[in-house]
């Protein structure tokens, strides 16, 4: 029973995790200017690997390897945001304007 | 303004004023609180971690060049937390280049023992006889041991030094990117990068 809701959770997590990333890329490729873009690669994309290292974790069980997991998707959750940031910072002391509807893309 | 890797003011403007004497475009950088913060809670954690990665490698994932870039990391964060410029202020050219220069020279006298001693290059059981009672380890363990002298001494602390030279290379910006035939000549290359490329003040 416990056994077999490990394993739907696994699953559940590697899904919606994949579900999140691909969300991620699309917005990458298609969002039309860098702030949009840094928002879905930090939001989204720390969604979709905070899933899909909760699914490593649980998959591994308990064991030493499954700190190093956890501990990697706290810094992930702390980091990806941050860099995020800085680089939209970065992009508007650059000067760069926000998109707006009807601009191009860019 | 942050009390970490800062310096006067009026020092940092000298710093930013090029070798002819024109000072730079770029506006000084503002400190973010958010990347400020996550910076100084994180660096800890990211100097531990490029350590274990050095220091595993002999035998088991990891090694000098990805612990050493992982430690040049750690610079390039400080820097984009607390501004290029003080962090070129705060590190030391000198620091920078010795670094690189030290792997080399170690990582050197590590692999032409051997050949001193009457063994082929990087042949690091030659060690055995003078070491071996002193350390107190078998023949066999020191290739292990002589591979993780040569990634922690050497190699981490090239990739580490050229890593951070690079990126402060990089910082400097585009205002010497046409090179005249001074850079060009072998001769003063040395100089153009002392002064130039890396920027600001040179130590020695």
């Amino acid at each position: 029973m416990i056994e077999t809701a490990r394993i739907s959770l696994v699953v559940i997590f590697a899904v919606v995790g994949l579900f999140f990333t691909f969300v991620s890329a699309t917005g990458v490729i298609r969002l039309p200017d860098v702030f949009a873009r840094a928002h879905t690669a930090s939001q989204a994309d720390t969604l979709g690997a905070g899933f899909g290292l909760a699914a490593v974790a649980l998959t591994l069980g308990w064991e030493p390897a499954t700190v190093k997991t956890v501990l990697l998707l706290l810094f992930i959750f702390v980091t990806n945001p941050t860099a995020a940031h800085a680089i939209a910072r970065a992009a508007y002391e650059e000067g760069i304007e926000p998109w707006t509807t009807g601009d191009e893309r860019r | 303004m942050s009390d970490e890797p800062t310096s006067q003011p009026d020092e940092r403007m000298d710093g930013r004023v090029d070798t002819d004497g024109v000072a730079r475009q770029r506006p000084v950088y503002t400190e973010s609180q958010v990347i400020m913060t996550t910076v100084k809670a994180v660096i800890p954690f990211v100097m531990t971690y490029g350590l274990f990665i050095t220091f595993h490698g002999a035998d088991t994932p990891g090694g000098g060049f990805q612990g050493g870039a992982i430690i040049a990391s750690v610079v390039l964060m400080i820097a984009f937390a607390f501004g290029i410029e003080s962090t070129r202020a705060w590190l030391a050219n000198s620091t920078v280049v010795g670094l690189g220069t030290a792997g080399v020279f170690l990582f050197g006298a590590i692999g032409f023992g051997p050949i001193l001693l009457g063994e082929n290059f990087l042949e690091y059981t030659a060690y055995y006889p003078v070491f071996g009672d002193l350390l107190g380890l078998k023949e066999y363990e020191f290739v292990k041991y002589g591979m993780e002298a040569v990634e922690i001494v050497g190699i981490a602390f090239i990739v580490s030094g050229i890593l951070m030279g690079l990126f402060f290379a990089l910082a400097a910006g585009d205002s010497h990117s046409e090179p005249n035939e001074a850079d060009l000549r072998e001769g003063e290359l040395r100089d153009g990068v002392d002064s130039a490329t890396f920027g600001g003040e040179s130590d020695d």
